[in-house]
């Protein structure tokens, strides 16, 4: 491991990086390093202001009541308030959000969250998310943040709105709280009835209490409980409208015209073009698209222009690790950030050179796309110099920020109404389609709705970052792991950390250069920390001939990680002999965003090909404030964790980017998956951790695991399928020098 | 353009287009239907499944033209008034779904499943709706919810 830069070697140091240094930025906002995509010509406008009808209650919380970790959400001022109700003499109580709904359950939960402190059933209540101008800024939907964070503010909130009403009810009734009711439309008291908007009324001059105290775990009537969807009948009936299901009255259809390069550069166009009556077409240094009054013409349009494009080939695939490699640079510490880039104790250089026995390993993953099955679309409408976006986003404020920046205007003049989105895995987080539909929209003064296709998914989006990662760890006489170094290049610093019991730990992230554009995925790169830490657990426990459960609990003083891998021995009947030829059994743990899980896996191989049989999922988030909603993102995380362990890849060469279709790009499906089996630990006086996330990390390194004690091959690499198969055929063209 | 005279859901509706248009576009946009989806456009996904003449057919695949006589059944017509078709029930019991997106494709796919076989294995299931994508990684759930209507015996 020479020619790598690691922790006692100065000379990366002075190696020098040309672009930018992404450590600048917060680590969530990992997905915006790019330029931006168009530099466009600018004209200043003017602002404009709306609002909501009814009364917005703002509840001046004090800082001790706000998320401790609040102050790393960037909040414009007006936030420090929590602005989370608004009231109306003829609507429900709406609740405001700038979180999302993604299918990750978020509307459900905080409005269980709120109703759970207003004392009121969820149907009273309709929840507005991901308004740019009403809504509070709630940081992106991402991190499986709306769980640890969102909902104890929203609950806060809730608790000091419920305790505000009671005080102002009970002066107005002259009778006690406790002879005060919550309904659907307001505080009664016997016969007499104060509204919500005439309470909200008085609210506004009244002084807000001091404190109120939440509802302790063993008085939930509302959190804790499994509630169906708001939204489910509404999805079972296909009524439920998503972006790409808008229209606005006299509605233009734009299309982006962009050629089939990947990183294709507008050079000239061949002629004028014979654009069909009533389109236009719209050039704007690179950017290139039409706006047309029905989707067929804008077809017609963008194909009458005969556009020339530069490209330059992208890096062969065979060359990705070198270019890791060669342009990495030193993790740097950054204290206080949610996904440090190095994180170490002890002296691990010294432990390991002075260990009795030494392991080294490399793994790495390859780029895998998103791939939400509705495909991203957004309309934009512009009226005196300000622009209304509707898009299916996952973080509304940042969207907003991007258009500002590209279209040259306040970030007071753009407003993004976030809708529900047909998922989305983090491949949503940035604003691409919406600078695109504003730019189409700026000068027709109409709406323009401009809709990607499934290839312009794959491409005009970003990916999740490939990575190398190389381990090294030393062990004692009697087999017990005292020093661990551990390098992720190119990848993402999520999860990086050791969490089992070793003394000495170097744990750091070097960020390199990517030929595609990449960005967030869920659960970030802990897929592929988790990947090489757990492998590497594997191959000591081999190695040591250990029971690789006995090995790594060996390696854990958490206690409730040690619990999940206990429950799931015995739940799974972990090491019962399966007398089928190829089947095999594999485990793998993780304690990420401060959930514990560990997942069982039973697979059946035979040459170069796997079936999963049975997977058990044993875990722990603390409170499960909705067990069922819990249980379903983690057997869908699971399954999409499936894809990027065993085929998913994006396929890549020349200038283009080659596997950009559903038929050419594998998803799971209905009979790649096993039945997916949840335990779940419910803990309810432990605050909850988020889990829409973390359930994906631990599938890849199952499936390796049961594959090596199936067929004793180390596959690590992902996706395992074709470096099995590799394995199994070597043939002369079927392995490409590699390092 | 051309005149067509479509039965969609038991009512005759007249659309103007071109013969090579989309079913699924003429049902999204002509006909502001939108709950068959758009997810490829090449018959990979399922989203856009409907049932012509009681089959399960991609309407990415089929043109406007070749539905022709035959009657058309999408999800906005399986509800009777309030009255949820049992797999739309099942579908919400089970919660079959996370976004949703995948949904109408899944149930009419599954309407058209037991139309040809009222009790299928579970792993009949899986095979007879592997072309349909769900994203979000529901397909246990799924399998659940078109079992539990066919062992039901009551699939409308
Ligand atoms: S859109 Fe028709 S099968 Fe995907
Ligand atoms: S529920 Fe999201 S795609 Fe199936």
């Amino acid at each position: 491991m020479a020619d790598r830069p690691h922790l006692s070697d100065a000379s990366a140091q002075a190696r020098k990086a040309s672009y930018r240094q992404e450590t600048e930025f917060a680590p969530e906002r990992f997905e915006r390093f790019d330029a931006p995509r168009y530099q466009f010509e600018i004209t200043r406008r003017e602002l404009w202001q709306s609002l909501g009808a009814g009364i917005l209650l703002t509840i001046t919380l004090p800082l001790s009541a706000q998320e401790p970790d609040a102050a790393r959400v960037t909040r414009s001022p007006r936030q420090e308030l929590s602005t989370r109700f608004l009231f109306s003499q003829t609507d429900p109580i709406r609740v405001l959000t700038g979180k999302v709904e993604i299918g990750q359950g978020a509307r459900t939960l905080l409005a269980q969250a709120a109703a759970e402190e207003l004392r009121l059933p969820v149907s009273a209540l309709q929840l507005v998310m991901g308004d740019t101008d009403i809504c509070p800024d709630d940081g992106g939907t991402w991190a499986s943040l709306t769980t640890p964070q969102t909902v104890p503010a929203m609950r806060q909130a809730a608790a000091f709105a419920r305790e505000l009403f009671l005080e102002l009810a009970t002066a107005k009734f002259g009778q006690s709280a406790d002879a005060l009711q919550f309904t659907h439309t307001g505080i009664t008291s016997g016969t007499r009835q104060l509204t919500y908007f005439e309470l909200a009324e008085l609210a506004e001059s009244a002084k807000h209490p001091a404190d109120a105290a939440l509802t302790p775990p063993a008085e939930w009537k509302t959190l804790g409980q499994s509630v169906p969807p708001i939204e489910g009948r509404a999805i079972v009936t296909g009524a439920k409208r998503y972006a790409s299901d808008l229209k606005l009255p006299g509605m233009l259809h734009g299309l982006m015209v962009r050629g089939s390069h990947y990183n294709g550069k507008l050079a000239t166009l061949r002629g004028e073009p014979k654009l069909p009556q009533n389109t236009r077409m719209v050039r704007d240094g690179d950017f290139l698209g039409v706006v047309a009054p029905s989707p067929e013409l804008a077809h017609e349009a963008a194909n009458s222009i005969r556009a020339i494009w530069r490209a330059n080939a992208l890096l062969p695939e065979t060359r990705l690790h070198e270019e890791f490699m060669e342009t990495a640079r030193e993790p740097v510490a950054q204290p206080g950030a949610r996904y440090p880039g190095l994180i170490t104790r002890g002296d691990p250089l010294n432990a390991y050179w002075s260990s009795q026995r030494r392991l080294e390993s490399k793994y790495s993953l390859a780029y895998i796309a998103h791939v939400p099955l509705e495909t991203r679309a957004a309309i934009a409408e512009w009226k005196e110099g300000k622009v209304t976006i509707h898009y299916g986003c996952q973080a509304p404020f940042l969207v907003r920020q991007e258009v500002a920046e590209a279209m040259g205007i306040p970030e007071t003049s753009v407003r993004i109404l976030a809708h529900d989105s047909g998922s989305a895995f983090g491949g949503k987080q940035r604003g691409e389609i919406a600078v695109e539909v504003a730019r189409l929209a700026r000068d027709t003064g109409k709406p323009v709705k401009l809709t990607w296709n499934r290839e312009e998914e794959f491409t005009a989006s970003y990916v999740r970052p490939a990575g190398l990662l190389e381990v090294r760890s030393g062990a004692d006489a009697e087999g017990r792991l005292r020093a661990w170094e551990f390098h992720n290049y190119n990848s993402g610093a999520s999860g990086i950390a050791c969490h089992y019991d070793i003394p000495h730990a170097w744990c750091g992230y070097h960020p390199a250069r990517s030929p595609l554009r990449q960005g967030s995925y869920r659960s970030l790169a802990a897929v592929a920390n988790t990947f090489a830490r757990e492998m590497h657990m594997e191959e000591w426990a081999a190695i040591l001939k250990q029971d690789p459960i006995a090995f790594r609990l060996r390696h854990i003083a958490d206690e409730r990680l040690r619990e999940v891998l206990e429950r799931g021995t015995a739940a799974f009947g972990w090491g019962r002999s399966v007398r089928m030829a190829g089947v095999a059994q594999g485990v793998a743990c993780n304690l990420e965003k401060d959930a514990r899980f560990a997942l069982f896996m039973e697979i059946q191989v035979s040459g170069a090909d796997v079936r999963l049989r049975r997977a058990l999922m044993v875990f722990d988030a603390g409170a499960a404030l909705n067990p069922d909603n819990l249980k379903n993102q983690i057997q869908g995380a699971v399954v999409q964790g499936i894809g990027g362990a065993l085929f998913e890849k994006v396929d890549y060469a020349d200038t283009r980017i080659r596997n950009a279709r559903l038929s050419r790009y594998r998803v799971p499906r209905f009979e790649d998956v096993p039945d997916v089996e949840v335990l779940l630990i419910d803990r309810r006086e432990v605050p909850a951790a988020g889990a829409g996330e973390a359930p994906i990390t631990v599938v890849a390194p199952a499936i390796a695991a049961a594959i090596h004690r199936g067929t004793g091959h180390w596959v690590r690499e992902l996706p395992l399928l074709p470096a099995l198969a590799r394995i199994v055929n070597p043939g002369p063209a079927a392995e490409p020098a590699r390092r | 353009m051309a005149r067509y005279e479509l039965t969609i859901n038991g009512k005759p509706h007249t659309v103007e287009a071109q013969p090579s248009k989309l079913l699924l576009d003429v049902l999204r946009e002509d006909l502001d239907l939108t709950g068959t989806k758009y997810g490829c456009g090449e018959g990979q996904c399922g989203s856009c499944t409907v049932l012509v003449a009681g089959k399960a057919r991609r309407s990415c695949l089929m043109s406007v033209s070749q539905v022709g006589q035959q009657p058309v059944e999408t999800i906005e017509g399986l509800a009777e008034g309030d009255q949820l078709h049992p797999l739309q029930e099942a579908f919400l019991q089970k919660v079959a779904f996370q976004c949703g997106y995948c949904t109408p494709g899944m149930v009419m796919a599954a309407k058209g499943l037991l139309t040809e076989n009222s009790s299928p294995t579970r792993d009949e299931v899986r095979k007879a709706m592997n072309n349909n994508i769900c994203r979000c990684g529901t397909y246990g759930r799924i399998v659940d919810a078109i079992l539990a209507v066919a062992e039901g015996g009551n699939r409308g």
